[in-house]
């Protein structure tokens, strides 16, 4: 509060009093009151007035910092209303009563919205839970049919896995502490999990994988990271060119290890590049090429975020993307 | 023959599961009755128990452990639920190995081996021996009337399939699945370059015609 806020607050008070010393003294001087004596009565006045308003501008400043400060000291500015100091006037504890009263209106909300999140995003795993049965029973039953047919089953199948997985972790990316747990993992087997997983996409589309260097260690999530590199492994499967080469090359980067996966495939123009982990971002390619969800690479990155891997790529249109992991080393995982 | 106890839930999946298993050579018993389980393991006596984590009104958690004490034989647990959590516990309740659905049925039947090799029921074969031809996996070494010849990794993950498969013909399909079972993800160019480098060290063991191309279908290992 500026002081010019305080004055004009106050403005019709000030005028008030101004009127009422010069009535007063008007009155004096008619019954005869010395001017000098009325002159220093004014000026005993004036300064009275004037400690006052400066007394109120003080108090009302500092009560606005007190208050001020205790808001900034909460996580959840929200819970402003329950955390209020006493109230140090009764004016005030009016004002208190009717925040507290719209702040508590207004947690009922978010705490209904958060319980509404939470039964949705048990359902959505429940469902994936409850629909990959099904999913693994038509598998099974097209081991009897001949291989043509099973193979294109089982192409389809791998499809609808893939889309479940996509919805069981964007549900999981909203609250990730309590399903993410780091464990040691050799990064070779994380690798083949991802790659068989994604194992005929990758065939039907006659990509030939190259692993290079892929024995080291890293602390991660194995189905969260294996997660991560299936969508990657996807993209480099469906954008690809002619001879389509998917290499996956991994180096120590001091007690950092980056695991590196690069095609020779079409390439993202210079001028997508920034946003293709944006979500629902689908790109020259995606709209050429058909299939694209805009939510592979988006949810790749939150994953990521959450893992606190590095993820980072690199693109020169028309000869191949590189995709960059950096895992990052055990002593400075933090908030897991 | 090995015996494989299926606890499934759901009736689709168990008995194509017993369908599939019983092909591959084992015999099976499913579950179909959920109270007693441990008394029908016991009465059973398999060599290899898959369970189902998300059996109707029961914790699974808590059967693999009470199927561990009984240590009536290694366990395979199998769920819907992906998580690390899930995986961490079932592992420390004694289960010998977690595989979540929907499974690879070729990732299935591998951990099934895999994990009864090591309770040490079944020995792999460390050498296959087919037609006029000794295959060493361990060394990668194959020989032919005193005649050595020594394999890529890659060429004697072909050779072990294609001898595996003797006299039957084999897609080149089902050949690049079998390498990519192996770690060896192989393209459909890759391999004809591989079988070609196989063929001419067969050929120089003086057998240039063992492996026979059927066009349109596949390769033959000819046994005889």
């Amino acid at each position: 509060m500026t002081l010019f806020e305080f004055l004009s607050d106050r403005l019709g008070r000030i005028v008030l009093q101004g009127l009422c010393a010069g009535a007063a003294a008007l009155f004096l001087l008619a019954t005869g009151t010395q001017p000098g004596v009325l002159l220093l009565l004014l000026l005993v006045l004036f300064l009275v007035f004037l400690g006052g308003l400066a007394w109120d501008f003080l108090g009302l400043r500092r009560r606005l910092g007190e208050l001020t400060s205790s808001l900034d000291s909460l996580d959840q500015k929200y819970l402003f209303a329950e955390r209020l100091p006493r109230p140090a006037s009764s004016y005030e504890a009016q004002l208190f009563a009717l925040l507290r009263r719209a702040g508590k209106a207004m947690i009922e909300r978010v705490s209904d919205a958060q319980a509404a999140q939470r039964a949705y995003r048990a359902y959505v795993e429940q469902w994936v839970h409850e629909i990959k049965t099904p999913i693994t029973a038509a598998r099974l039953v097209s081991q009897s049919l001949p291989p043509g047919p099973r193979r294109k089953l089982d192409r389809e199948l791998t499809q609808i896995d893939a889309h479940v997985e996509r919805a069981l972790f964007y549900a999981r990316t909203e609250s990730p502490e309590k399903d993410v747990l780091i464990r040691r993992t050799n990064l070779a087997d994380l690798v083949d999990q991802a790659l068989q997983a994604h194992r005929p996409l990758l065939i039907e589309h006659g990509v030939r994988v190259e692993v290079q260097g892929l024995d080291h260690t890293v602390y991660t999530d194995s189905k969260w990271a294996g997660f991560l590199l299936g969508q990657l492994l996807q993209n480099a499967a469906r954008y690809h060119s002619d001879q389509p080469v998917v290499t996956l090359s991994a180096q120590a980067m001091g007690s950092q290890v980056r695991l590196t996966v690069a095609d020779n495939g079409i390439g993202i123009p210079a001028h997508e590049l920034p946003r293709i982990f944006d979500r629902g971002f689908t790109g020259s390619n995606g709209r050429s090429r058909g299939g694209s969800t805009g939510m592979g690479l988006y949810l790749a990155k939150k994953l990521a975020e959450t893992l606190e891997i590095s993820l980072r790529a690199v693109s020169v249109e028309g000869e191949g993307t590189q995709l960059t992991l950096t895992f990052p080393a055990q002593e400075r995982l933090t908030k897991l | 023959m090995e015996k494989i106890m299926i606890i499934e839930d759901d009736p689709a999946v168990r008995e194509e599961l017993a369908l599939l298993l019983e092909n591959e050579g084992y015999l099976t018993r499913a579950v179909t009755n959920f109270s007693g389980i441990p008394d029908q393991v016991r009465a059973f006596g398999p060599s290899l128990i898959l369970l189902d984590l998300g059996l109707p009104g029961r914790d699974g958690f808590s059967l693999c452990a009470q199927l561990r004490r009984l240590g009536a034989a290694p366990i395979i647990v199998v769920t819907s639920r992906n998580s690390a959590m899930d995986e961490l516990q079932a592992l420390s309740l004694g289960g010998d190995d977690y595989i979540t659905k929907p499974y690879r049925i070729p990732i299935l039947l591998a951990r099934i081996k895999a994990v009864l090799r090591r309770s040490g029921q079944s020995a792999g074969p460390d050498t296959l021996e087919a037609g006029p031809l000794r295959l060493s996996l361990a060394q990668g070494i194959v020989q032919a009337e005193g005649q050595t010849a020594e394999l890529t990794r890659n060429e004697l993950k072909i050779l072990a399939h294609l001898m595996a498969h003797a006299g039957q013909i084999v897609s080149r399909a089902d050949l690049i699945e079998a390498l990519w079972d192996s770690r060896i993800y192989i393209d459909d160019n890759t391999l004809s370059v591989n079988m070609t480098r196989l063929r001419g060290k067969l050929a120089g063991l003086g057998l240039p015609e063992l492996i026979k191309t059927r066009r349109g279908m596949g390769y033959q290992y000819d046994a005889v």
